[in-house]
């Protein structure tokens, strides 16, 4: 099956004099995997936006099924048979899942009910056809997120789409679920119908794609077969260079250097089960295990932001006592989370605002907030980090995954942290980013700060860390030297589960 | 939003008042006597600093349905107090000024101690306000002095509408707060994102309480205005100028969600009511329609706040 049935030609596109898209292009044959690649703000979104009517293009051309198209909204691309599956489902989640299958164009019966008992039935024969195995009666809130996902794959055919767009659709989902889509997925192209596949993780897009293309700064860079090209070939294309993975060899701590924090029998809920764990100045303390470990919860207890139930925790060598983050920061501990957006930014304020947001105080003089100073020290501080912004007065909003990870390390750099708990620190960076995160990092150390890394990449945590702690359903199960933290005995610990369910 | 952004959107409020102004003088000259100015530039002041204190509140991204309550019931307490001889007439201004604050530290400690919504928090302090002030000055109304010093000094001094000046003088102070010290900026960091802010190791729960606690304030001080220049205060009234002043403040341009605001197009926004109402008057009565001008300025106002909020949400949509 060769028969193209989406190409989108020299598509340019600009936001307010800035070139989103310059020279874009992409090519779907039916029953195709083609993956879409790039670096965040490669342009893959806008490029996906235009494709579904979200966007107006400025030139180029878009042909869906040998048609010359100028879709001026969604529902009139979605008319023509494209949908797109969302990184976040924008799905009802009281509503059952026959009810989200059809919503907006529900069974009527007697002109005036609703016919749930049909819309059931069809629901029925759409996830059959589909491929999964889930009750159209159940509330959807009550799906696992991969299941959610496939209901929503069912609705998107339901409207007759014959090309699907998946944008990060295995962000959220365990590796069972993974395996899942892959094999609806497979259904799907067996029907013909053309996916485009957005992802950043390399191993998935070896397994289900048949064709890469790579996007860099809006342009199209070219377009492979995957079977024929390797892993770094396509990284290559990606970043325009290559980038090595290295691991660390040893501890670049030194062993007698001073202990700066000690938790002891940290107990929270049912989440974290009697931690306990030391971190020295200048190192780097990776904190392994798989999802729901409880890696995120022993930080965000040890910080305050989170009640604990007990446990001691040393700083210096003298006990504290953190109940609130507020305390935790007068500690000199921070916790740059995950999930910049909702527990790091305030993202319609300017760079100047997030930098200082933690050191206000120390702008104020004579009660007065010195707003010029504060921006002098935001702009050296995000100048060393290398934060790429138009101006201090930027709005945080229009910054890339990465410079805004650096906005929040240049705020608690302005503060003067001691203890840095980095939560997933490359989570939605792009490639290129990532490694200038780990080098800042190492900088970060070599000045005398001490780092708390959770990671669940397991080449980031053999990248940076000095020591591992691997963790699993919420007990510490290994405390590893670097040289011992193969990806092998990582996971062997990270799936120790307890014993003690049985007893 | 930056500092030239903010000025721009004062600027076009400013612009809209002042067509208002010529538009109603186009159509009743009358509108500008002396005796107008003076009456509207005095029933301003306690609807400008009701708006003032409660820029706050909704800054932080809630609201405070109480003030208008709270503002007369601070009115007729301390003025039963001063009519039953038991404080002098000075003291009522630090009274109302502490009942004020007191509601407001209530609706503060509800919303951030015990996770209230702003919403419910304050309908319920509006109401127990209205009831409790009634209960306890067992009166229609209560009475305030005229002719005073009290009156001279807050609304009327020979002629001069002195409560002007002084909403001048509290916008200053507003702006100084909002802007230029730590507590605005922290209320301002929690109307963008509160869990962030919480997060850099700020106490939220405390810039929210100290909030409500400003907005509760600006009550109070807003019933010292109200009592000198209205001088006979109905008790268990109060209710729909919380609405005015909030009105004021939206069409003002601090955004409802919270995270931006505008202190003063606050006091615009309030002025800007003030003169629908006075000049829908003079036009209606002018060309003898024969309808409430009260039912006309809702009308009005209605549509001007809900277009000064759309215009924002629509500005918004296009930077993204």
């Amino acid at each position: 099956m060769n028969n193209v049935i989406l190409k989108m030609t020299d598509i340019t596109k600009s936001f307010s004099g800035v070139k989103a898209l310059k020279g874009a292009a992409l090519e779907l044959r039916a029953g195709e995997v083609h993956a879409l690649m790039g670096e965040n703000g490669a342009g893959k979104s806008t490029l996906m936006k235009i494709l579904t009517g979200i966007y107006e293009r400025d030139s180029g051309e878009v042909e869906v099924f040998g048609e010359k198209v100028e879709f001026q909204n969604v529902k009139e691309s979605q008319e023509k048979g494209i949908a797109i599956i969302h990184q976040e489902l924008n799905m009802m989640k009281d509503l059952t899942v026959a009810q989200n299958i059809f919503i907006g164009r529900e069974y009527i019966k007697f002109g005036v009910f609703i016919d749930d008992g049909k819309m059931e039935k069809e629901a029925k024969k759409l996830l059959d056809y589909v491929g999964v195995n889930i009750s159209p009666r159940k509330r959807l809130g009550d799906l696992t997120v991969g299941k959610q996902q496939m209901v929503e794959i069912a609705k998107a055919i339901s409207h007759n789409s014959k090309l699907l767009i998946l944008d990060e659709p295995t962000a959220a989902l365990t590796s069972v679920e993974v395996d899942d889509l892959f094999r609806i997925m497979k259904e799907l192209k067996s029907k013909g119908i053309g996916m485009i596949y957005i992802s950043h993780r390399m191993d998935e897009i070896k397994r289900i794609s048949d064709r890469v293309t790579v996007m860099r700064d809006g342009e199209y860079i070219g377009t492979v077969n995957t079977n024929e090209t390797d892993n770094e070939e396509i990284v290559k294309m990606m970043v325009g260079r290559v980038i090595l993975g290295k691991t660390k060899e040893k501890s670049a701590c030194p062993d007698d250097a001073p202990t700066v924090l000690e938790v002891k029998n940290l107990n929270v809920g049912n989440t974290v089960k009697n931690v306990s764990f030391s971190l020295k100045k200048g190192e780097i303390l990776g904190f392994s295990g798989l999802m729901g470990a409880g890696r995120t919860e022993v930080a965000r207890a040890l910080f305050g932001a989170d009640k604990k139930d007990s446990g001691e925790i040393k700083i210096n060598g003298k006990l504290v006592n953190i109940e609130t983050p507020e305390q935790a920061v007068s500690q000199g501990i921070c916790y740059i989370s995950e999930d910049r957006k909702r527990f790091g930014l305030l993202l319609d304020k300017s760079v100047t605002e997030n930098s200082v947001l933690a050191s206000v105080g120390k702008f104020t003089k004579f009660g007065f907030i010195d707003d010029i100073s504060a921006r002098k020290e935001a702009e050296k501080v995000n100048k060393k980090l290398r934060t790429k912004t138009s101006s201090m007065s930027q709005i945080l909003r229009n910054l890339s995954g990465g410079n805004q990870q650096k906005v929040v390390v240049a705020r608690w750099l302005i503060k003067d942290a001691d203890i840095f708990i980095f939560d997933e620190p490359t989570r939605g960076i792009d490639i290129g980013a990532k490694s200038e995160m780990y080098e800042l990092m190492e900088e970060l150390v070599k000045k005398g700060k001490s780092i708390i890394m959770i990671s669940s990449e397991l080449a980031e945590i053999q990248r940076c860390s000095d020591r591992v702690i691997v963790m699993c359903e919420g007990r510490k199960t290994a405390e590893l030297p670097i040289e011992e933290a193969t990806q092998e005995n990582i996971m062997k610990y990270a799936m120790m589960r307890s014993k003690e369910g049985i007893a | 939003m930056n500092m030239f952004e903010k000025s721009k959107q004062n600027f076009i409020i400013v612009v809209a008042l002042l067509v208002l102004v010529i538009l109603f003088y186009l159509l009743n000259p009358n509108f500008l006597n002396e005796y107008n100015i003076i009456s509207m530039a005095q029933s301003l002041a306690p609807y400008a600093i009701l708006g003032l204190g409660v820029t706050f509140a909704i800054a932080t991204g809630g609201i405070d349905l109480s003030i208008g309550t709270v503002c007369i019931a601070s009115s007729v307490v301390a003025g039963k107090l001063y009519t039953d001889g038991l404080i002098p007439l000075w003291s009522t201004i630090p009274v109302m000024i502490l009942i004020g604050g007191l509601f407001g530290l209530i609706n503060g400690l509800l919303i951030a101690k015990l996770k209230l919504p702003a919403f419910i928090a304050t309908l319920g302090t509006m109401m127990v306000s209205r009831g409790l002030s009634a209960i306890i000055v067992n009166a229609p109304n209560v009475f305030y002095p005229t002719g005073t010093w009290f009156n001279s000094l807050f609304s009327n001094n020979n002629g001069f509408p002195s409560g002007i000046l002084w909403v001048l003088g509290f916008m200053i102070i507003c702006m100084y707060i909002m802007y230029k010290n730590r507590v605005g900026r922290y209320i301002l960091s929690i109307g963008s994102n509160e869990e962030a802010t919480r997060l850099s190791g700020i106490n939220t729960d405390k810039y929210k309480i100290m909030a409500y606690v400003l907005t509760g304030l600006g009550a109070g001080i807003a019933a010292v205005f109200w009592s000198s220049s209205f001088v006979t205060v109905a008790s268990a009234t109060g209710s729909g100028m919380e609405l005015d002043a909030i009105a004021g403040v939206y069409i003002g341009g601090t955004s409802a969600a919270g995270g931006v605001a505008s202190v003063g197009g606050s006091v615009i926004g309030a002025a800007m009511l003030v003169v629908i109402r006075s000049g829908l008057n003079f036009v209606l009565a002018k060309y003898n329609v024969s309808v409430n001008s009260t039912y006309v300025t809702y009308v009005l106002t209605g549509v001007i706040v809900v277009f000064s909020v759309l215009i924002d949400i629509l500005k918004n949509k296009k930077k993204k």
